[in-house]
């Protein structure tokens, strides 16, 4: 079952931010992305916490295909679907015109290719971007 | 087809991590929502608000997760600012804060980080864009997410009590 609440933000606070709550293969997801004036974050938790956070960017680049970098800031280093992860979300933020890096942050239980698809398929369905 | 729903307390009983948990029915959900923007999911729980100060705005989101918070300021506007985050770690618990994105020459908001996790118990990830050199803003911030915070109930051991209890373990 899947549970939306968007901000619904006053014209004073300046970050639009949505929240979602579905299942994934059997575990609970927490979802919540934020968009502020130079990045997005996204949130996603089945444990309780952040998890491991990662940063990933559009590199300016003179040729006409974009290059991205994407790091691990914090957490799990050797999980190379988590990079994948954001890879994949950073791309589709710069295929929507938007060049604001990520700040990615998975808590995983289950850190298969298949959960990822799904993780990715949910974020980009509510995507701010 | 009922919603499971957890409500985490964390009481300070001399342990840092000790927590009470009870679990309800969502019907029965008896939890209030306060009169700032709050979306209540089972198991996160994000408030944002705003506090107009003479010459500022600060902007604060704070998501609460099962077993951290994670907390954004923002000062006048809506940029991301410095990553940092800060837990109890060994030995005896003493508080380490590091910065994650940005903050290596100003690390403005890691003193909040440090001063969050002993105030919660909890780690906590915070991002924050006030400027360097404003000892004044930051420490107005700081004092209104503490308000705001021990409101929401996420603050539950007097300072001196967890400086006792981090101390003393």
């Amino acid at each position: 079952m899947e549970v939306i609440s968007d901000s619904s933000p006053s014209t004073h606070y300046p970050v639009a931010h949505k929240s979602i709550s579905l299942d994934i293969k059997g575990n609970k997801t927490d979802i919540v992305i934020c968009k502020h004036d130079d990045n997005f974050l996204v949130m996603v938790t089945q444990i309780g916490c952040m998890g491991t956070i990662l940063r990933a960017r559009k590199e300016e680049s003179v040729s006409v295909d974009p290059t991205f970098n994407v790091s691990v800031v914090f957490g799990k280093r050797d999980v190379p679907y988590l990079l994948a992860c954001a890879r994949q979300l950073i791309e589709h933020i710069s295929s929507c015109g938007s060049s604001r890096p990520l700040v990615l942050s998975l808590g995983l239980k289950d850190h298969s290719p298949g959960t990822l698809k799904d993780i990715i398929s949910a974020v980009i369905d509510n995507r701010l971007w | 087809m009922g919603r499971h729903l957890q409500v985490h307390l964390i009481m300070a009983s001399g342990e840092l991590n000790s927590a009470l948990h009870i679990t309800t029915d969502a019907q029965c959900n008896g939890k209030s929502k306060t009169l700032e923007d709050q979306a209540i999911d089972s198991s996160v729980q994000i408030t944002c608000f705003t506090e107009d100060l003479h010459d500022v705005a600060l902007h604060f989101q704070i998501i609460r997760l099962t077993k951290q918070i994670y907390v954004w300021i923002g000062c006048n506007t809506a940029r991301f600012g410095h990553l940092y985050a800060a837990a109890a770690t060994q030995p005896n618990n003493a508080v380490s804060v590091t910065s994650l994105i940005g903050g290596s020459s100003d690390n403005t908001g890691s003193g909040i980080a440090r001063r969050l996790v002993l105030k919660t118990g909890l780690n906590i990830v915070l991002a924050c864009n006030i400027p360097k050199d404003s000892p004044m803003v930051e420490a107005t911030a700081e004092r209104k997410l503490v308000e705001k915070l021990r409101n929401l109930g996420y603050v539950k051991a007097t300072p001196e009590g967890m400086r006792a209890t981090l101390a003393g373990s």
